[in-house]
C-alpha cells in the first residue's frame, strides 16, 4: 500500500497537527494581548515580535521543568489524562473544514456534530479525571466543580448546536457550514448569542471561572501537575479553546467559506476560517473580562434554570425559521 | 446615650473600696487601679452602662515583681482603663471572656508574651509565638533578653503537620494557608468543611511575628518611629502618627497648627491609597481581575502625590515626634487638588460599577453577614464595623491631627454583608478626598515642626488614629530615659480578626475568600 | 432588571486606548525634587560629630578613620532610605539624590564611602 504523501501532510502539517498546535500559539497569544489591552495594560512584549512567541516560550520553560508524580496517585490516570484528553481535541479538528474540506478529506459523515460534541465531551471528563486521581484536596474539590459545571452546560450545548442543524437539514458539520449562504449568526442570532455564553461554560472562562479559581482553590484540577505534564494540560485547556471557537464558526458563522477573490480558494477558506475564529475568540475574552466569577451553586443556577430552558425555546424558534425559509416539501 | 462622667460614677459607687487607686493617663484618661478580683466586675458594670462598650486593648507591663494587666474599655467614645496586678511567679488572673467574647485574641496574646494564665479562658492556645517555641521563656518579660533564647528545638511536633481528616469523620479539614493564592500573607485557617459548607473555623496566627514590641525597648524614641511605621507597609503613616501622638502627650508637647494638617493630609492620603488597594484585592479576590488592573491603575496618582510629598511611595516617613519632617511646597498645591478632583471622578463610575454590576452584587450580596450584636460582642473596629451599622470613627469621636477643624461624615452601612463592607471603603475614598481638599484651602502658615528633647520624662500615654482599617490603639510608658519602658499596639486587624470566625461558619467554601476580604486583613499589622 | 453595568462601555472603550505600563526599563519614571535616594555626602562640611551614626535606627552608618578624622560610611544594603541622618547632621553634610537604581551583583556597589576632599555618592 503506497504512502499517500498529500494525506500525510494534510495530517501532519497543514490543516492538521502542526498547523493546529501553531494556530493555538497564536490563539493565545491573541487572547492574552486582548485581555491585556480591555485591562490597559500590555499583555506579552518581549518574546518574538510583539510578544507572540511567548506560548511557545512558556510550554518550552514547562517542558523543561522536573516532572514530579505524587505518591498516592492512580498512576495511570494521573499520568496519561493530560495527553489523552490533548490528543481527543486534536482528534476533534479532524471533522472540521478549515480550507474547504475536512482534514482528512472524506472524514465527514451524517452525525459528526453530535460525534466532535460527544469527543468535547469525553476529554472534559478525562480533564476531571486528572483532578479527581491526583489525590489533592484542592485538586478533588476543582475535579468536582468540572464535573459539576459539564453537567450543567453539556445539554445546552448539545441542543444549542441543533439549532444550526435544523436550519440546515444536517448533521454534519461540513454540510452546514456548506450552507450558509447568509450565516446563521444572523439568522438566528439568539441561539448564537446563547452558544457563546454557553461556550464560556465549556471553556472555564469567567464567569463560569469556577473550576480553577486560584484563590479559592489553589488551581483546582491542575493543582498536582507539573513539568511535561502541566505542559499538556495547558496546552489541552488551549486547544479546546480554539477548538470550542472553531465550533461556533462553524455552526454560526460559515466556516471557512466566504468570497474567493484571486489565487487559490484554499488560501482564501483558511483566511477566512482564522479572521473569524479571532473574531469569536475576541468576543469570548470580552466577556470574560466584563464578569465576576461566580460561584458553584450560582453556575448551577444560571445553566439549568435559565440556559437550559432558554436553550430550548431557541432551539424551538430556530426549528420555526428553518421552516420558514425551506418550507416543507423543498 | 450614656456619658462618661455616668460611667465614672457608676464604677466608683458599685466597686466602692476594691479601687486602689485612680490616675491619669495622657491626655485625661482615667485609669482605675482595683484589686485583682475586681477587674471582671469592672468590665461587666461598664458593659451594663453602656451597650456599645468594647474592649480595645489588653496591655501587659513587666514591672519587676508583679505583671500589671491594663484593659483598656472603649466606651462613649473615649477610652477608660482598669488595671489590676499580678506577681510574676504565680501569674493567674480571671478571663473575662465568656462576657466579652472579643478579649479571646487579647488574653491569649498577653498569655503567650507575659506568661499570665487567664482562668476560664475557653481556647488557652498559643498565638503569636510558633508552637516550638521554648516553654517557659516569656519574651515581654524584662529578664529575658533576645539573644539567650534558643533557635531551635528538635524533634517538634509542629513539623508533623496537620490531620486531613478530623476526629468527626465526615468534616473534611481543608487548611487555607499558610500559603495560599488567597492570602497576601502568610496566616493559617483550619476550615472543617461538610461538602461545600464550612463548619468551623480556627485562625491560627503569629507567622509573620517579629517581635516589634520587644525591639521598640531598645531603641530610642527617635528610632522608634522608623521601627513602628514598618508594622504595615500600607497604613505605616498612621503607625508613625500614632507613636508620636502619644509620645507628645507624654511630653506634654504641643504640635503646631500647619504640622497638624500636614499630618492629616498625609493620613488621608494614606486612607484613600489603602482602601484604593483593597477594593482593587476584592475585585481579585472574586475573579473580576478588570476591576483590579482599573483600580490600581486610578491608585497611581495618589502615590506619585505621596512621593513628591514625602520623598518615597509607601513608606512615607513624613511624621516625627513635634511635627512633620518637611513642608508642603506651595508649587505642588494645584497639582496635588487637580489629581483628587479627577479622581473624585473617576469614583462616580465605581460607585455605579458596585450598584449595578450583576455579577459582582451575586459575590458580595449576603455573603458573609456580620450582624450587629456580633460587631458588638466581637469588639471590631473600622469599616468592618461600620458595614453592620455600629458607629464609630475615632476621628470623629476622639479628634486627633486637624479632625476637629475639619468637617467631615462618619459612613455607615446597616447590611453587614461583604457588600456593605466594600462600599464603606469606597464612600471613605470620596469622603477623605473632601478632607484633604479642605486642608489644602484652609492650611496654616507658621512652622512644621518644633524641637522635642531626646529624653521623654516619666510618664505614660495612650494614642489612637483611625487607620484605614480601623481604630489604631497605642500605650507607650516611658521612665524618663532616652528608650521607651513598653510599647503595645493594638492594631485593627487583631481586633478583626475573630469576626472571620463568625462570618465563614455556615458559609460556602467558596465565599470564603471574597468575605474575609472584606474584612480587609493586614497580617503585618495582626503579628507585629 | 438593573441598569447594565457600566464596566461594559468601559472594557471596550479600553480596547482603543494606550496601554498605563510604563515600559521601563526603556522608559525612565521621572522622580520629583526631594525624593529619598541614594546618599551624598560631602567630607568638607562634616565635623565628625557621629550624630548621623547614633541616631540610625537600622545601624547602617559605620564611623571609619579617613585622614585621621572619623567619617561615616553609608551601608545601603542595611538602609532603610528615611534620611534621619540628613536631619540629625548640623552641618546638612548628607543630602539626598534621586539615584534609586542601586540593585547590583558587587556588594561593593553597596556602600557610599567617605573620599578625602570631595563629594561621594553623587554618581553610580
Amino acid at each position: 500500500m503506497s504512502l499517500d504523501l498529500n494525506f500525510v501532510f494534510r495530517v501532519l502539517v497543514f490543516p492538521g497537527f502542526t498547523f493546529i498546535l501553531l494556530f493555538t500559539m497564536f490563539c493565545d497569544w491573541v487572547e492574552r494581548k486582548i485581555e491585556a489591552r480591555m485591562q490597559n495594560r500590555m499583555g506579552p512584549v518581549y518574546t518574538g515580535p510583539a510578544g507572540v512567541l511567548q506560548p511557545l516560550a512558556d510550554f518550552i520553560k514547562l517542558l523543561t521543568k522536573e516532572d514530579i508524580v505524587p505518591f498516592n496517585v492512580k498512576n495511570f490516570v494521573f499520568r496519561f489524562a493530560p495527553i489523552v484528553s490533548f490528543s481527543i481535541f486534536v482528534f476533534s479538528f479532524a471533522f472540521l473544514p478549515i480550507d474547504g474540506v475536512n482534514v482528512i478529506f472524506g472524514s465527514n459523515f451524517e452525525g459528526d456534530l453530535i460525534f466532535v460534541l460527544t469527543l468535547v465531551s469525553i476529554a472534559n471528563f478525562l480533564l476531571f479525571l486528572s483532578g479527581w486521581s491526583s489525590t489533592n484536596p484542592y485538586g478533588a474539590v476543582g475535579a468536582t466543580r468540572v464535573l459539576t459545571q459539564l453537567l450543567g452546560y453539556d445539554i445546552p450545548l448539545f441542543v444549542l448546536a441543533l439549532a444550526p442543524a435544523f436550519l440546515a437539514g444536517s448533521l454534519s458539520i461540513s454540510t452546514i457550514a456548506n450552507v450558509q449562504y447568509i450565516p446563521f449568526a444572523f439568522l438566528i442570532p439568539w441561539a448564537f448569542a446563547l452558544f457563546i455564553i454557553t461556550l464560556q461554560a465549556e471553556l472555564e472562562k469567567d464567569p463560569f471561572d469556577v473550576p480553577h479559581a486560584e484563590t479559592e482553590i489553589v488551581a483546582g484540577y491542575e493543582t498536582e501537575y507539573t513539568g511535561r505534564r502541566l505542559a499538556f494540560l495547558k496546552l489541552a485547556k488551549d486547544v479546546q479553546i480554539v477548538l470550542g471557537a472553531a465550533i461556533a464558526v462553524e455552526l454560526f458563522l460559515g466556516g471557512p467559506y466566504g468570497p474567493v477573490f484571486y489565487g487559490s480558494s484554499a488560501v482564501w477558506y483558511t483566511l477566512w476560517f482564522v479572521l473569524k475564529l479571532l473574531a469569536v475568540i475576541v468576543i469570548t475574552e470580552y466577556l470574560t473580562c466584563i464578569f465576576a466569577r461566580l460561584r458553584i451553586d450560582q453556575v448551577l443556577v444560571v445553566n439549568w434554570k435559565l440556559l437550559l430552558p432558554l436553550a430550548f425555546l431557541s432551539l424551538a424558534a430556530a426549528a420555526g425559521v428553518g421552516l420558514w425559509l425551506n418550507p416543507l416539501g423543498r | 446615650m450614656t456619658n462618661v462622667d455616668e460611667v465614672m460614677k457608676a464604677l466608683n459607687d458599685l466597686l466602692g473600696n476594691r479601687i486602689i487607686k485612680t490616675r491619669t493617663l495622657q491626655p485625661e484618661k482615667s485609669y482605675i487601679h482595683v484589686q485583682t478580683g475586681a477587674h471582671k466586675d469592672a468590665v461587666r458594670i461598664m458593659l451594663e452602662q453602656d451597650k456599645e462598650a468594647g474592649v480595645s486593648a489588653i496591655t501587659g507591663v513587666d514591672l519587676g515583681g508583679k505583671i500589671e494587666l491594663i484593659y483598656h474599655i472603649r466606651t462613649c467614645g473615649t477610652i477608660i482603663t482598669i488595671g489590676a496586678e499580678v506577681p510574676k511567679k504565680d501569674a493567674k488572673i480571671e478571663s473575662i471572656t465568656d462576657i466579652v467574647p472579643g478579649a479571646n485574641f487579647h488574653e491569649r496574646e498577653v498569655s503567650d508574651l507575659f506568661g499570665v494564665t487567664f482562668e476560664g479562658h475557653p481556647n488557652p492556645k498559643r498565638l503569636v509565638l510558633p508552637e516550638d517555641w521554648p516553654e517557659n521563656v516569656f519574651p515581654l518579660r524584662k529578664e529575658v533578653s533576645v539573644a539567650n533564647i534558643p533557635s531551635k528545638i528538635e524533634n517538634s511536633e509542629v513539623s508533623k503537620g496537620e490531620k486531613q481528616f478530623s476526629s468527626e469523620e465526615r468534616l473534611v479539614n481543608i487548611v487555607l494557608g499558610p500559603q495560599h493564592p488567597a492570602l497576601i500573607e502568610p496566616e493559617k485557617f483550619s476550615l472543617k468543611v461538610e461538602g461545600e459548607i464550612v463548619r468551623e473555623v480556627e485562625p491560627r496566627i503569629g507567622y509573620v511575628h517579629r517581635g516589634i514590641e520587644k525591639a521598640a525597648e531598645s531603641r530610642t524614641y527617635l528610632q522608634d518611629i522608623y521601627l513602628v511605621e514598618r508594622i504595615c507597609g500600607i497604613c505605616n503613616a498612621c503607625h508613625a502618627a500614632c507613636f508620636c501622638q502619644t509620645v507628645e502627650a507624654i511630653m506634654g508637647v504641643s504640635v503646631p497648627p500647619r504640622a497638624r494638617y500636614l499630618r492629616t493630609i498625609i493620613l488621608e492620603l494614606n486612607r484613600i491609597h489603602s482602601h484604593m488597594l483593597l477594593l482593587g484585592h476584592a475585585g481579585l479576590e472574586i475573579g473580576y481581575e478588570t476591576l483590579f488592573h482599573y483600580m490600581w491603575r486610578d491608585r497611581e496618582p495618589i502615590m506619585d502625590i505621596v512621593e513628591a510629598l514625602t520623598g518615597n511611595r509607601v513608606v512615607a516617613s513624613f511624621i516625627t515626634i513635634g511635627g512633620v519632617r518637611r513642608d508642603l511646597k506651595e508649587e505642588d498645591v494645584p497639582k496635588i487638588k487637580a489629581e483628587l478632583a479627577k479622581l473624585k471622578e473617576r469614583l462616580s463610575f465605581y460607585k455605579r460599577l458596585f450598584e449595578c454590576d450583576s455579577t459582582l452584587k451575586m459575590r458580595t450580596r449576603n455573603v458573609g453577614v456580620l450582624s450587629k450584636q456580633d460587631a458588638l460582642k466581637l469588639c471590631v473596629v473600622g469599616p468592618v464595623a461600620r458595614g453592620s451599622g455600629v458607629d464609630m470613627d475615632v476621628r470623629r469621636d476622639e479628634p486627633y491631627a486637624a479632625y476637629n477643624e475639619i468637617p467631615f461624615n462618619v459612613i455607615t452601612y446597616n447590611e453587614g454583608d461583604s457588600w456593605a463592607r466594600l462600599m464603606v471603603r469606597l464612600d471613605e475614598i470620596g469622603e477623605s478626598i473632601n478632607i484633604i481638599q479642605y486642608a489644602l484651602d484652609h492650611l496654616p502658615s507658621g512652622p512644621y515642626r518644633v524641637r522635642v528633647p531626646r529624653t521623654v520624662p516619666a510618664g505614660e500615654a495612650i494614642g489612637r488614629v483611625e487607620a484605614p482599617r480601623g481604630e489604631l490603639f497605642y500605650y507607650v510608658k516611658s521612665n524618663g530615659t532616652a528608650y521607651p519602658e513598653r510599647v503595645k499596639v493594638r492594631t485593627p486587624t487583631f481586633a478583626n480578626i475573630p469576626s472571620f470566625v463568625r462570618i465563614a461558619e455556615g458559609g460556602n467554601i467558596a465565599d470564603v475568600p471574597a468575605s474575609f476580604v472584606s474584612l480587609d486583613p493586614c497580617f503585618s499589622c495582626t503579628d507585629r | 432588571m438593573a441598569k447594565l453595568s457600566p464596566i461594559l462601555r468601559e472594557v471596550l472603550s479600553h480596547v482603543f486606548k494606550k496601554p498605563a505600563t510604563r515600559r521601563y526599563p526603556e522608559v525612565k519614571p521621572k522622580v520629583p525634587a526631594g525624593f529619598r535616594g541614594r546618599q551624598i555626602f560631602d567630607i568638607n562640611l562634616c565635623i565628625s560629630c557621629g550624630l548621623c551614626a547614633r541616631d540610625c535606627p537600622a545601624k547602617a552608618i559605620e564611623m571609619v578613620d579617613v585622614e585621621g578624622k572619623m567619617r561615616p560610611l553609608f551601608h545601603l544594603d542595611r538602609c532603610i532610605f528615611c534620611y534621619q541622618c540628613a536631619e540629625s547632621c548640623p552641618r546638612n553634610a548628607i543630602k539626598s539624590s534621586e539615584i534609586f537604581e542601586l540593585a547590583s551583583t558587587n556588594k561593593s556597589d553597596l556602600v557610599v564611602k567617605p573620599k578625602e576632599n570631595s563629594v561621594s555618592g553623587g554618581s553610580k
